[in-house]
């Protein structure tokens, strides 16, 4: 073997790792990448209310350990000193207690109301409405108590523009299902 | 030696490059700060979340609060300045929290803590499709009434969100150094 095959061989050979390494970057690339992201997209799936789950107008959905369902979507017209062209909207849940551990699983309840062009509204202190002793909102059934089987009334009240209250649908959002999240369908859909 | 020469002078150059980079970079704190929606006072200022049309800015040496009852006269050693700002929300409900004063000699001022109680006033809750009005009350050097920038945003850690700036651009100055349009007293408890 002369001194020039050793020079061609390893030129050859360096050529291929070159072709090699270029390969591996297609990979290494997306993979670094992806490592490096994976926390904020970890953060971002579980802070947001990103995909939907509709529930058809009647039906239980088992979410967040409980068995949650739309009792009432209805309009509370005729109220004094409120901005023009605004109305309250009370959406009222029936949810039975299967996982008692509400703390845990509850926690960072929102409940919304979502129009056809996807704007959400989140509860209001604008407006309060007198309702029974039972009744509660989502945040301070968190705090009840509740054993599973038991039954929670919750209530929640928002303030919306008068024209989107025919496109306007309830949605439930909990830390624990995060980034779905459910989205209730009214009788006439 | 040659060769020692070119190497001191490789290092300099070096240096002079990365004290050139050091200089020239945009500063940490401008690269995760809060990005600009810029206006003047009247136009509707849209931000990611919110949107924001300052009204009016109004002057007082006096301002009249009511506080559980009863009436209050708020003095000041400079000026009160009062801004009618109407907010709207964009895609969810949220709210507005964050005000400051921004003088032409690039002295900002937050808004005032000492009418906590006042009506109107921020935080305020904000719905889509439902503007509301709020006050954003100052305390401030009578000459840095003019030309002057009001900051808005949602929260006080608003890195990588949007802030309004609104121009309030110029106010004539009385001779005694306030702004022309000082009124005695400004009733707050009047509705917005």
């Amino acid at each position: 073997m002369t001194a020039q095959d050793l020079v061609q061989q390893s030129g050859l050979g360096e050529r291929k790792w070159r072709r090699r390494s270029l390969w591996a970057l297609l990979l290494l690339i997306p993979l670094t990448l992806a490592v490096d992201g994976y926390d904020s997209i970890k953060a971002l799936l579980a802070d947001n209310d990103l995909f939907a789950r509709r529930v058809a107008w009647g039906q239980s959905v088992h979410f967040g350990g409980s068995d949650w369902k739309l009792t009432d979507l209805r309009g509370a017209f005729g109220m004094a000193n409120l901005p023009p062209d605004s109305v309250p909207v009370l959406a009222d849940f029936s949810v039975k207690v299967g996982d008692p551990d509400l703390q845990k699983l509850w926690l960072g309840c929102k409940v919304m109301l979502i129009d056809a062009a996807g704007r959400r509204w989140t509860p209001t202190s604008a407006v309060t409405l007198k309702a029974s002793g039972d009744v509660q909102t989502c945040t301070s059934a968190i705090f009840s108590g509740a054993r599973s089987g038991d039954t929670l009334n919750l209530r929640e009240t928002f303030l919306v523009p008068k024209d989107v209250t025919k496109t306007i649908r309830p949605a439930v959002g909990l830390a624990s299902e995060r980034p779905h999240f459910l989205l209730f369908q009214l009788e006439r859909d | 030696m040659m060769r020692k020469t070119a190497n001191i002078v490789l290092l300099l150059v070096a240096v002079a490059f990365c004290y050139g980079l050091q200089m020239s970079k945009p500063h940490y704190g401008d690269l995760i700060g809060p990005i600009p929606a810029r206006g003047k006072m009247g136009e509707t200022i849209v931000g990611r979340n919110f949107e924001a049309r300052a009204e009016k800015v109004a002057f007082a040496r006096n301002l009249k609060v009511d506080r559980f009852g009863e009436t209050k006269i708020l003095t000041t050693g400079g000026v009160w300045a009062v801004v009618t700002v109407e907010f709207a929300a964009r895609a969810q409900s949220t709210s507005v929290a964050v005000a400051s004063w921004r003088g032409p000699t690039g002295l900002a001022y937050d808004q005032t803590e000492r009418m906590s109680f006042a009506d109107g006033l921020l935080p305020v809750a904000i719905d889509p499709g439902l503007p509301k009005k709020a006050r954003l009350v100052f305390e401030l050097r009578p000459d840095e009434a003019s030309n002057a920038t009001l900051l808005i945003s949602e929260k006080l850690m608003s890195a990588l969100d949007s802030q309004a700036e609104i121009s309030l651009g110029p106010v004539a100055t009385a001779s005694d150094g306030l702004p022309a349009s000082t009124v005695d007293t400004l009733d707050m408890s009047q509705p917005i």
